[in-house]
């Protein structure tokens, strides 16, 4: 396959995932979340610890964000 | 080609984009059970300016701002206004325990089936819509932080005065 033919099968396969996505189901929907609220949910089990890690990272790196999604994953805020 | 983390975050908003009721239209009906027992229709309450706040026990800032949703149902109740908390849960048992520590004087319904939340393309929780006196949907508001309370008293105050 030439390079040409392997770029035109990935937008292929992207453009096919993307048409998927469309009709997932279940999409679980913000009103739905109570599940992923649940504490058992979340992965860490020393909250506090980690949010001192991540301040920690984020002053060493001089950036922040992006390292987790954080609140009851109702998708507010 | 690279393509960047926010391709597919712009993509997927779209999508929940295309799903929101859209300021200007016409409310879609519903009669729900509520906490005293009786069924609120909301078509009876035409004429009056309603805000329908969707909530779960389960999302902090829902529990968060139900105390200033007593105030403002207090406040605007005599210039023809009604609040109606919509409790999404499958279980309304949680909403009820957490009620009876509450001071909360408007209606809460139960859409145990979620098919309001369905109806109104709730996009986030907590969610407001305000409808106007003929019942058309006239703003929406996503999420709740603090502050927010003041956009619902002008929004209020807007549509009470019309």
């Amino acid at each position: 396959m030439t390079l040409r033919g392997i770029d035109r099968a990935c937008a292929a396969a992207v453009l096919l995932a993307l048409a998927g996505c469309a009709n997932v189901e279940p999409w679980v929907k913000p009103y739905e979340r109570q599940n992923f609220a649940d504490i058992i949910m979340a992965p860490d089990r020393n909250p506090v610890a980690t949010a001192y890690i991540d301040h920690v990272y984020e002053a060493r790196e001089g950036a922040r964000g992006a390292s987790g999604s954080h609140g009851g994953g109702c998708g507010c805020n | 080609m690279r393509i960047g983390p926010q391709i597919p975050a712009i993509l997927f908003t779209a999508l929940l984009a295309s799903r929101a009721l859209a300021a200007g239209t016409a409310a879609p009906d519903f009669s729900l059970p509520a906490r005293d027992g009786s069924t609120v229709r909301l078509s009876e309450l035409k004429g009056q300016v309603v805000m329908i706040n969707f909530w779960a026990t389960w999302c902090g800032p829902c529990r968060q701002e139900m105390p200033l949703l007593t105030q403002l149902q207090s406040k605007y109740e005599p210039l023809g206004f009604t609040l109606l908390g919509v409790n999404v849960e499958p279980d309304s048992a949680a909403a009820q325990d957490w009620l009876k520590g509450m001071a909360v004087d408007f209606p809460i319904l139960f859409d145990r089936k979620n098919a309001v939340a369905e109806s109104f393309g709730v996009q986030g929780m907590p969610s407001s819509v305000f409808l106007d006196r003929a019942g058309n949907v006239r703003y929406v508001h996503r999420g709740y932080k603090p502050g927010d309370e003041a956009k619902y008293a002008d929004m209020i105050r807007n549509l009470v005065k019309e």
